[in-house]
């Protein structure tokens, strides 16, 4: 009872010391419970959305993963609606018209589609689309000119009633015009939905009116869901495995599966960050403890002289710690819910409007949240709780003055060294590795053992790294730069924790900079070496090329060849007798003059021949096929076909890596017309001395496509830098978060640090140090440790992103460039942060009355 | 009887006058209404140029207090106070800084110098800070004079109580301020190293013609001085020239035995 009651007393007394400690649970337990929450959140919504939608039973074309991408959806013959009708206990069957492979674009000949990677879908108007939505305006579309749009998309290009769309469907284009606009009833997924009357949706996407893509049955009362699926594939007979009949239950699964794994990984990917974000704050509650138990030793050598057992000591800190874990966390799980329902806005003001009325918090989430902060809490303090417990009853009576100067011990220095140099040793062995996923093992082990071995030997590098620091940025500032330098390096183990909360943020981000700037260099190096083509033509949305496309593009001017570019799926049976899935690359013959992919054995032009074939080193390696070999090539919907290989390609590039080149007219020579699948991408190459021309021409040709995108290998470079820099950005603000943490960290000391040395400061006052110098004092001390633990981070991650690109040199990354800019820029960065995490001790420090500072206990 | 005491006589490093530093009408209360507290009321006094003054008087006299304010190291609620001709009440902490740092010196009880710093690092510190380069030859002297010459790199853990004192004292001597205060500089070390420090004060002030005003409740610190001023109540109540330890001891008595009317 009093153990508990001295500590509510210390927890109280220093609230604000121990305040920066629980903004780091806080923050750390925020970002696991608002992921949960959001992911969970967005679960249900999905699942809601999904139940609503679906029919009692679906019966649909069985989902091939195989399937050519030949722009049209697989269908049903429009036959088998009457079949399924007369299916005792079917009340009613709903025929669906329904594809996502479309463009719609606006008559100002801009897309309509969402840029997010939701899908644009066109579907015809029936029941089932009268459960998500209603018509607010206009009527429903009636005939081959009328379609109905749903009003976010409305909303964001502006589209009224009476405005006319063209949509650009594989079957062909087509011009409607928008008589109705339909609102959401429940979560709008943010896909873009554009509806006609069923001949229409059955002509204009599917293609033709003899077929459907898919049938919604309704149960007859009295009939269970299941009893109905049973009947109905009773029904179909032998044809039904070439049906999937789904139960509402099965049609929610089956629609979940994509976006709940896409989910799954977002949640993953965001708990691991949060979960860096959590090392980091270990690092803070560690120094908390450590100062707050340093403050305390005559307190609690009292407390011992007076009778108080080690128990009762460790006891009384782990309380503290207990309450510091509880207050974080209830206050983070809070945090979590907020930034949850900020996702949730961010999420809206990209096109994925969540009611917030769906807002999911499972019972589980708090109780991880509220284990996360107490556990972390409570492990981090116990290594200050059992010093606490060695404080023998003597310091009570030695003067308080500051704390003994913790001196990093030889034990810890050679733990240390040998972590760093095992560290060392996995990463060198990770980088001279010839086999990608064994070396990544070695990188990992590389990567933990010297990041540990750092952190040990942080507090021994500070003596050296933060004299030198000091020679360079502190010698400026006379005097006070000296004190400065004298009071980071007073405690170093404290100063290394604080470092090394930092450094663990910015090695990250400098691993991260190395390898994303070698991708960019290597693609860039790869698309000088060896593309031989002046331009590339793709659509934006992932979707392949409609054939009104590649006719345009190949009748362009200016332009010596058009290469087409098309991906097949197959299924190859090798030498060694096992049959594999794998995508061609099935493309025009100029293509080997347009991507010069290094060969091993053979020549690729002869891999462009009549039933010829190229097949990478390491899958010729894997089934032992070499030149001349004949692989049994069965293209999904098509004849069986036996390919000659005439040339093995090299792995070490990063365009067209894997690839197993094959003639485009073999391809179709092997699949019928509806089968061939449509065109990826095309390749031009300008006539000679016509580059602009041909530009000009090009992009002329694909005006009526904004989806498609002519790009010159400039443009392409700039494109890959870009995903590359989006990508990192999105990481590094993730990142931020870690960082955001260790920069409390370094407030946190030198708030600690301005307590403890409050004599000190009343001192240097006394005998005229002004307040702008001692808050120059502080901000410099501040702005040392930010720069050692930038220096170590940089310099660990600089070692670990040179590692990862020397292992992935053979898989594309042939390329070493560290990004310079980026790591000046972090590096001077991290003195302003400095600056900034000092700015209020260090006003604190100035404004401390000299008087009550003399005075000071 | 509070007493506004002048002597005529000039002397000392620094400053022009006579008396090194005045307070006049000085007024020190805390607190409004009914728990006004008045620690210094109304007391003028004079620090003669060249002397070693002592203050003394029970707890609570307001002795500290006194010294905190002739220092510019508190601020007074009334009066006026001089360093050598420069008025500080009133002044702002920068222009207090600087004066602090330029032309007065301290002599703390306890912590008087920053761990990290060595003896000469520590000794050197004010004029470190003000951008000042030591005069050499001073130095040494002072140096040699508070016997630390073999000492001088040494961490302030690594000196005795007595040694760190000295330190401290030589700290104050070394920029030659106009004044040194002490708040019971001898208060925490044992009579022979307490009997060491303060001889080399009244060294300093006879050699050297320093200037050293003492807060000390004892009579033998105080007998080291020129001048003893007793404070009571907040007002000064007397004052002895060339005290002796047996002197000041009856005298205190005395005052105890008076009571506090007078």
């Amino acid at each position: 009872m009093t153990v508990l009651k001295t500590s509510m007393r210390n927890f109280l007394a220093h609230k604000g010391r121990m305040a920066l400690s629980a903004v780091a649970v806080l923050l750390s337990v925020a970002f696991v419970c608002g992921t949960l929450v959001f992911t969970d959140t967005m679960n249900a919504t999905f699942d809601k959305l999904f139940a609503n939608t679906a029919s009692d039973v679906s019966v649909g074309p069985e989902k091939d993963d195989d399937a050519q991408v030949t722009g049209k959806p697989e269908t049903l013959p429009a036959a088998l609606r009457e079949k399924l009708a007369k299916v005792d206990g079917v009340a009613g069957v709903e025929p669906h018209a329904t594809s996502k492979q479309l463009t719609v674009v606006n008559d100002k000949n801009k897309s309509l589609s969402p840029t997010s990677g939701a899908p644009t879908v066109g579907t015809n108007w029936g029941d089932s689309q009268k459960k998500s939505v209603e018509i607010t305006s206009g009527h429903e579309p009636h005939g081959p000119a009328e379609a109905v749009l749903d009003a976010d998309t409305a909303g964001k290009h502006g589209v009224k009633t009476g405005d006319k769309l063209r949509v650009i469907a594989a079957p062909g284009d087509f011009t409607v015009s928008v008589v109705g606009i339909a609102t959401f009833k429940t979560t709008n997924p943010g896909a873009a939905l554009l509806y006609f009357d069923t001949p229409t949706a059955q002509a204009k996407l599917l293609g033709s009116t003899g077929e459907f893509s898919g049938y919604g049955l309704t149960a007859a009362s009295g009939v269970s869901d299941e009893q109905l699926k049973q009947r109905v594939s009773e029904a179909l007979g032998s044809s039904a495995r070439d049906y999937a009949v789904r139960t509402a239950a099965e049609t929610k699964e089956e629609n979940k599966k994509d976006i709940g794994s896409l989910l799954d990984v977002m949640k993953y990917a965001l708990l691991g960050f949060a979960g860096i974000a959590v090392l980091v704050g270990v690092f803070l509650i560690v120094n908390t403890f450590s100062m707050l138990v340093a403050q305390r030793t005559r307190e609690i050598g009292l407390m011992r002289a007076i009778g108080s057992g080690r128990a009762q000591i460790l006891k009384s800190v782990l309380t503290e710690a207990l309450l510091l874990g509880v207050v974080g966390s209830v206050l983070g799980i809070g945090g979590g819910i907020g930034l949850a329902v900020g996702l949730m806005k961010v999420m809206g003001s990209m096109g994925m409007k969540l009611d917030m009325g769906e807002l999911t918090i499972k019972a589980t989430t708090p109780v991880v949240g509220l284990a996360i902060g107490v556990l972390v809490t409570l492990l981090a303090s116990l290594v200050p709780a059992f010093k606490a417990t060695r404080i023998s009853p003597m310091s009570a009576l030695r003067d308080a003055g500051t704390p003994a100067d913790g001196k990093a011990g030889k034990v810890r220095a050679s733990i240390g060294l040998v972590l760093t140099a095992l560290g060392g040793l996995a990463l060198a062995a990770a980088a001279k590795a010839d086999d990608a996923a064994a070396g990544s093992g070695v990188l990992a082990i590389g990567v933990l053992l010297s990041l540990i071995g750092f952190i040990v030997v942080g507090p021994l590098l500070a003596g050296f790294v933060v004299r030198a620091i000091s020679v360079v940025v502190l010698r400026v500032f006379g005097p006070v730069g000296r004190l400065a330098e004298r009071n980071a390096l007073r405690n170093p183990r404290r100063t290394g924790a604080t470092a090394s909360a930092l450094m663990i943020g910015l090695a990250l981000v400098a691993a991260l900079s190395v390898v994303g700037s070698s991708m960019v260099a290597s693609a860039t190096d790869q698309l000088d070496k060896s593309v031989g083509a002046d331009f590339i033509v793709q659509s934006e949305n992932q979707q392949p090329l409609s054939p009104a496309v590649v006719k345009a593009v190949t009748s362009a001017g200016h332009v010596e060849h058009v290469s087409e570019y098309a991906v097949v799926s197959a299924k190859i049976t090798t030498p060694d007798g096992r049959t594999v899935t794998q995508r061609l690359s099935a493309a025009s013959p100029t293509y080997a003059d347009d991507v010069r992919a290094e060969t091993v054995k053979g020549n690729l032009k002869d891999a462009y021949g009549k039933d010829a074939m190229s097949v990478p080193e390491g899958f010729a390696k894997d089934h032992g096929i070499k030149p001349g070999d004949r692989l049994k090539v069965a293209m999904t919907g098509g004849r069986p076909a036996e390919l000659t290989v005439k040339a093995v390609t090299s792995d070490d590039t990063s365009i067209d890596q894997g690839a197993v080149y094959t003639n485009i007219a073999t391809a179709r020579t092997y699949l019928p017309a509806d089968k061939m699948p449509l065109d990826f991408m095309l390749l031009a190459k300008a006539a000679d001395g016509r580059t602009k021309e041909a530009a000009a021409a090009l992009k002329a040709s694909v005006e009526q496509y904004p989806q498609v995108k002519v790009r010159d290998q400039s443009d392409y470079k700039k494109l890959i830098q870009d995903q590359v820099g989006q990508l990192l950005n999105i990481i590094y603000g993730l990142l931020a978060l870690a960082i955001i943490v260790a920069i409390l960290g370094v407030v946190n000391t030198l708030a600690l640090s301005v307590v403890e040395r409050t004599r000190e400061i009343g001192l240097m006052r006394a005998i005229g140090l002004s307040r702008r110098q001692m808050r120059r004092m502080i901000r410099l001390e501040s702005v040392v440790i930010a720069l050692f633990g930038a220096l170590l981070g940089l310099g660990l991650g600089m070692a670990w992103g040179t590692t990862a690109q020397k292992l992935l040199a053979l898989q594309g990354l042939g390329v070493l460039d560290i990004p310079w800019p980026t790591i000046t820029a972090v590096f001077l960065g991290s003195a302003v942060v400095g600056l900034l995490a000092a700015l209020v001790p260090a006003f604190r420090a100035g404004r401390m009355n000299v008087l009550n500072a003399i005075a000071t206990d | 009887m509070t007493t506004a005491v002048s002597i005529p006589k000039t002397g000392g490093s620094g400053g022009h006058t006579a008396v090194a530093a005045r307070a006049r009408q000085v007024v020190k209360a805390y607190g409004a209404g009914e728990t006004r507290v008045t620690a210094l009321d109304h007391v003028d006094v004079d620090i003669a140029r060249g002397q070693f003054t002592a203050i003394m008087g029970p707890s609570g006299s307001g002795k500290s207090t006194l010294m905190h304010c002739l220092a510019g190291l508190d601020t007074v609620t009334s009066g006026e106070i001089f360093i050598d001709e420069t008025e500080i009440t009133g002044l702002k902490d920068k222009k207090l800084t600087r004066l602090r740092r330029d032309r007065i010196g301290f002599i703390f009880q306890a912590f008087n110098l920053l761990p990290t710093l060595n003896a000469i690092e520590n000794i050197t510190l004010p004029m470190d800070i003000a951008g000042r380069k030591p005069d050499k030859a001073w130095l040494d002297r002072v140096v040699e004079t508070v016997g630390l010459a073999g000492r001088l790199k040494h961490r302030p853990n690594q000196l005795s109580g007595g040694q760190q004192q000295r330190v401290a004292v030589a700290r104050a001597l070394a920029a030659r301020p106009e004044i040194i205060f002490g708040d019971e500089p001898t208060g925490n070390l044992d009579s022979r190293a307490g009997a060491e420090v303060l001889g080399f004060l009244r060294r300093s002030v006879d050699e050297l013609g320093q200037t050293i005003v003492m807060v000390t409740h004892d009579p033998v610190a105080a007998s080291y001085a020129d001048r003893v001023l007793y404070l009571a109540d907040g007002r000064i109540v007397d004052e002895m020239y060339s005290p002796t330890a047996d002197a000041v001891l009856e005298r205190m008595k005395n005052f105890d035995a008076r009571g506090r009317v007078s």
